[in-house]
């Protein structure tokens, strides 16, 4: 009888084919908003940055450390080559998803790792630049605008590799994840290749501009 | 049928309710203890380490560490109350079940003080920690009153009175209006859409308890020193002060934490869970104003968590955000604080509006006007409210190209504003308006709120806003927006979903009684706060001139009307909750979804999917339906479903259960176009007899499934059949008496009066007396036979048979079976049989009297004879043998086989004999 009637019900209205639920993965669809919400947190701190840059400093930029008398220098070199290093971390993840479509669990595995060991390089390098950048979060508007940029890219990539990790201990102890059903990858992933992104614009923005 | 079946069973089949009985409250509370008390020494320990470490002098930094000790004490306690546990097993590659159910719903108030996944705990626990926070920033409010109520420091200093207005600010705006929206949309929200649960149940849990911490953080501030920047917390004055203002930085954080994770699961859950048939256009207009505020949460939110982190770096650890000799920008704070402050008043806004489209459709009784320019309007609200946020620093000295786009955006926002009040107006003009609390403050809101939005032009309009920023104008009108707007709304809201909520009615008169207090006193109030500042009375200043001396007594005075009016909604609230009358399931005859379920709901909401099948509002169109929604197995399976049938209103007296009226009514409601309410004018005396037919009729009605209710209405018959009538639209009336001449109705000449008072059309059905008396032949009505003798006329028994038909309708057949030694012809025979008939006479007068159908005989025989009869000629469900005490009759195999499948009992009468017939019902 219930069914019979679900049938008559929809047939009522006149109005075509009930429509099904969406097919997005809720994990994958939390993820791209959560990375919107993300995305403004950035924003707020590259509004601090602009405003601080061209409306107080105006173009004298980087400006002057008064505790050297010269102006502030960022290592354009090696934060390039860094870059480098975390850019291609999102490829190394995107070739062991893409393993994963094949069935390949082992490539999935190792695309997990290798991308995880680029992360912490990336982080290693990043922490011994501020070590010996020879300027902190105090020195300046500058500074600070810097090292909260940066120290909030650098949070990030610590959330991303712990969403890896988490990823690779399910894959590796559970035997999780299908080609067709992985959403905590699919998420994980959109938040890695998000923070890749933010951090060339950053390189772009507060390195080279 | 949604207003008569019964509740559903607290489990619904195919739910595994949970892998292991979960702990008892102790438990969570114990280790959330231990974690807190460890945080602290982490805290220390991890401070000191890294400022050694790092080479920081000196070591010690009070700031610093309280600092690191209220972030830590915070995350260690949502760890330690279990808010992580399924995660932490999650990331340890423990197998872990996403179906784990094991912490949703609750049985018992202990349920409601751990973390649950079920949202309408959440729900719950949100709307009772807003209303304390509602308190408790009223009661700053009050302070702040006391302050100003004359000149000079008379109650507290100005330090103190900074205190006093930014903890108010804060605490309304952080802790009650904008988390009270995400509990009342946590309640209704997945059952409008037709969920069993919002999408990501366990984050829902998160939430609520990030605000726990955030309320907690911020409740307590004054107690390490006020945090008095005012809510805005503008640097650099919020740079100093004491640790207070460390706590709302970090309190703003967890809240802001809070509303980000609640937006995402909100958007998530309308996007994939509504149920089938459910597309955009159908949704109720509430769950479009919450998926558009959730989309102002998410991308507005981060901004003010920015601000506030700026703010605290500058603080804490001496950044040069906005010290401008270190090349930092003040005015920046400014800039990043109302891009997200602005969009947050609508995010203190959208929803109440959703909450009124919803209250207004329902007690309109018409389809919502203009249901899409409504959804529009509320998307452009959002998208223009990010494009405006300079408009509140017209005066701050930022780049004046700035000010006129900003103004003209400001403008702009009244069109889709305006949209809405007309939506709402022109769904009023012509319906059939229901003046319930609810109702009443939808429409004192739609009053206020456009006062509000009259005084926002001035202040959006940069010569006056120049003038006026800074004095009592602003304070006035965010008070109208604020308290007029979305206050009145979250009342509104909490009055009409209450019924559902708790599954008990809220007092209709104290509702009345706190709508107009809080009205009139929230006008008194703030209105005289206009002219206030039009004269120059700088506002945020603890002082003032001595000719504003007599306003502000003033308003002191009427805001402790708007204190009365609060303490009359929380007796009403609290006394209803736990002793309110039971709430049916659609108390309002409301549309949507969340009317087809029980209340409270069962523990998953839906036991079958519903099927969406048309729009929410459309009230007032016979056969149009919302949705049809099937009960699950243990009712039956049936369909239940919200209808638009026209109502017929059905008027009898003691002629109520008559077995002509009643077939009558089911020929009618075979029809299919037909509901039915019962009117039964009565006057106390006889209200409870009254009561008793009516129950008894409704329950035969409801056997045959026949929509119907009713009420006693003690009252003239006109008066009573008026009353429904302003409340109904009624299309037509049946009224049944006796025939003339033993009516008194008809000889009131009932019938005319009523045909022309009403203008509906009218049936006329006549009963016979001694119809109206015979037993219903239904299951639903209990046929009880009443077999005694001697005692028969003892009010014990009438009492006794009084009170088993209150408990379940019935029907009585009154037996006397009289034993004659003597030879039936004789004088004495006859005239034991008169006085048999005389005792039975009174009893089934008795019964009558007291709403009970009742027939009888006098029997020659034996009560084995009598049970006989009363099983074939009768065909009584029960017998009831009936003797004095100490006068025990024998249940003898004799009356066993006679009684045969029927239940026999013997009860016992307290062998007091009254002599007035019908006395005890006052006839």
């Amino acid at each position: 009888m219930t069914t019979e009637n679900i049938t008559l019900g929809t047939d009522l209205s006149g109005s075509g084919p009930v429509e099904q639920p969406r097919h997005i993965s809720q994990a994958t669809l939390v993820m791209l908003l959560f990375l919107g919400s993300e995305a403004m947190l950035f924003a707020s701190f590259f509004t601090a940055y602009f405003m601080v840059r061209f409306n107080v400093a105006d173009n004298v930029w980087p400006p002057i450390d008064p505790a050297t008398g010269k102006a502030f220098v960022l290592p354009i070199a090696v934060t390039g080559v860094n870059t480098l290093f975390l850019v291609s971390s999102s490829f190394t993840l995107w070739w062991g998803e893409h393993r994963l479509q094949h069935g390949d669990r082992k490539a999935l595995e190792r695309g997990l790792l290798v991308t995880i060991g680029l992360g912490l390089t990336f982080l290693v390098v990043q922490f011994n630049e501020y070590w010996h950048l020879g300027f902190s979060p105090q020195s300046q508007a500058f500074g600070t605008t810097f090292y909260t940029l940066t120290g909030l890219h650098g949070l990030h990539v610590i959330v991303g590799l712990c969403l890896l990790t988490i990823c690779y201990v399910r894959a590796r102890r559970r035997r999780e994840f299908q080609p067709d059903r992985a959403p905590m990858l699919w998420a994980s992933s959109l938040y890695w290749h998000f923070v890749d992104v933010v951090w060339v614009l950053l390189y772009f923005l507060v390195y080279l501009l | 049928m949604a207003t008569h079946a019964p509740t559903h069973a607290p489990s619904g089949p195919g739910h595994d309710t949970g892998h292991h009985a979960p702990p008892p409250l102790s438990h969570w509370w114990k280790r959330a203890f231990v974690w807190v008390v460890s945080s602290i020494f982490a805290a220390l320990g991890v401070t000191w380490f890294v400022r050694w470490a790092w080479g920081f002098s000196p070591l010690w930094n009070y700031e610093v560490y309280m600092t690191v000790i209220f972030a830590f004490m915070g995350i260690a306690f949502l760890i330690g109350i279990g808010c992580f546990d399924y995660w932490w097993d999650y990331l340890r590659g423990r197998k872990v079940s996403y179906e784990d159910h094991s912490m949703h719903g609750a049985t018992s108030w202990k349920d409601y003080l751990r973390p649950n996944t079920d949202h309408k705990v959440i729900g719950i626990q949100y709307l009772v920690l807003t209303f304390m926070a509602f308190v408790v920033a009223g009661l700053y409010a009050e302070g702040v009153r006391a302050q100003l109520a004359q000149p000079g420091e008379n109650f507290v200093n100005g330090q103190t009175y900074n205190g006093l207005f930014s903890m108010h600010a804060t605490v309304m705006i952080f802790g009650f209006v904008i988390p009270v929206f995400s509990g009342l949309a946590n309640y209704v929200l997945p059952l409008m859409i037709g969920a069993k649960d919002m999408a990501f149940p366990r984050l829902n849990a998160l939430s609520f308890w990030l605000l726990v911490v955030a309320a907690v953080l911020l409740i307590s501030a004054p107690a390490f020193g006020a945090f008095s920047a005012g809510w805005t917390a503008y640097p650099t004055l919020a740079l100093q002060g004491s640790t207070g203002t460390t706590m709302f930085e970090l309190a703003v954080q967890f809240a802001g934490a809070s509303t980000i994770a609640t937006a995402l699961n909100f958007m998530v859950t309308i996007v994939t869970m509504r149920a089938p048939g459910m597309t955009v256009w159908r949704m109720p207009l509430l769950v479009w104003a919450n998926a558009t505020t959730s989309a102002l949460v998410v991308f507005g939110t981060p901004f003010i968590a920015g601000s506030q982190f700026m703010n605290l770096f500058d603080r804490v650890m001496g950044t040069n955000f906005f010290n401008s000799a270190n090349g930092g920008d003040v005015l920046m704070y400014q800039h990043v604080f109302w891009f997200y402050s602005h969009p947050a008043v609508y995010i203190m806004m959208l929803p109440g509006f959703g909450i009124v489209s919803e209250v207004i459709a329902t007690f309109s009784r018409k389809p919502i006007f203009g249901y899409r320019a409504i959804a529009f309007s509320t998307v452009a609200i959002a998208i223009l409210g990010f494009g405006v946020w300079a408009h509140h620093m017209f005066v701050s000295g930022m780049a004046a190209w700035i000010r006129i786009p900003m103004m003209m955006m400001t403008v702009l926002i009244a069109v889709p504003t305006g949209i809405k009040i007309f939506s709402w107006l022109g769904t009023m003009w012509g319906g059939k308006i229901h003046l319930k609390t609810p109702m009443l403050f939808a429409m004192g809101f739609i009053v206020t709120f456009t006062i509000g939005g009259l005084s926002g032009i001035y202040l959006g309009a940069l010569p006056s806003d120049i003038a006026m920023h800074s004095t009592y104008f602003v304070v006035a009108h965010i008070h109208y927006v604020f308290f007029g707007g979305s206050v009145m709304t979250i009342f509104a809201g909490t009055y009409y979903w209450f019924p559902k909520m708790t599954g008990r009615m809220y007092n209709e008169k104290l509702g009345v009684w706190h709508f107009w207090l809080t009205f009139i006193g929230m006008n008194l109030t703030f209105f005289p706060m206009h002219w206030l500042g039009t004269q120059g009375m700088p506002r945020r200043v603890s002082d003032y001139a001595p000719r504003f001396a007599n306003v502000n007594l003033f308003i002191s005075i009427a805001s402790l009307i708007m204190v009365a009016g609060t303490i009359v909604f929380f007796y009403n609230m609290i006394w209803s909750w736990a002793k309110g009358p039971k709430a049916p399931w659609n108390p309002w005859r409301g549309r949507t979804l969340e009317w087809l379920v029980s209340s409270p709901p069962s523990l998953f909401n839906f036991d079958v999917t519903p099927q969406v099948v048309g729009g929410p509002y459309q009230y007032g169109i016979p056969g149009a339906r919302h949705a049809v929604v099937f009960a699950g197995p243990e009712l039956g399976g049936g369909e239940l479903t919200e209808t638009d049938k026209r109502l017929v209103l059905v008027v009898a007296d003691e002629a109520v259960a008559s077995a002509s009226l009643i077939e009558d009514i089911r020929r009618r409601s075979a029809e299919g176009y037909w509901r039915f309410t019962y009117v039964v004018p009565s006057n106390p005396d006889e209200h409870r007899a009254a009561e008793r037919r009516l129950h008894a009729a409704l329950a035969v009605l409801a056997e045959n499934g026949v929509e119907a209710n009713g009420t006693v209405i003690d009252a003239p018959p006109m008066q009573a059949i008026d009353s429904v009538m302003r409340e109904d639209t009624v299309h037509e009336i049946i009224l049944t008496t006796y025939p003339l001449g033993s009516s008194d109705w008809l000889d009131q000449d009932l019938v005319d009066r009523v045909r022309k008072a009403a203008g509906v059309g009218l049936t006329h059905l006549t009963v016979l007396p001694g119809e109206a008396h015979a037993a219903a032949a239904s299951v639903a009505v209990e046929k009880v036979a009443l077999i005694a003798n001697y005692g028969i006329d003892d009010a014990g028994l009438t009492d006794l048979v009084k009170s088993r038909a209150d408990a379940k309708p019935l029907s009585a057949i009154v037996l006397c079976p009289l034993s004659l030694d003597v030879p039936s012809g004789s004088p004495e025979a006859e005239d034991l049989r008169n006085e048999a008939s005389g005792r039975t006479a009174i009893l089934i007068a008795r019964l009558q009297d007291a709403g009970i159908q009742t027939r009888g005989e006098v029997l020659d025989g034996s009560v084995a004879a009598a049970v006989k009869i009363a099983r074939t000629a009768h065909r009584a469900d029960i017998a009831l043998l009936a003797t004095r005490p100490g006068d025990q009759v024998e249940i003898t195999d004799e009356i066993t086989e006679a009684a045969g499948t029927m239940t026999v009992e013997q009860v016992t009468t307290d062998g007091h004999t009254s002599t007035a017939p019908g006395a005890s019902e006052g006839r």
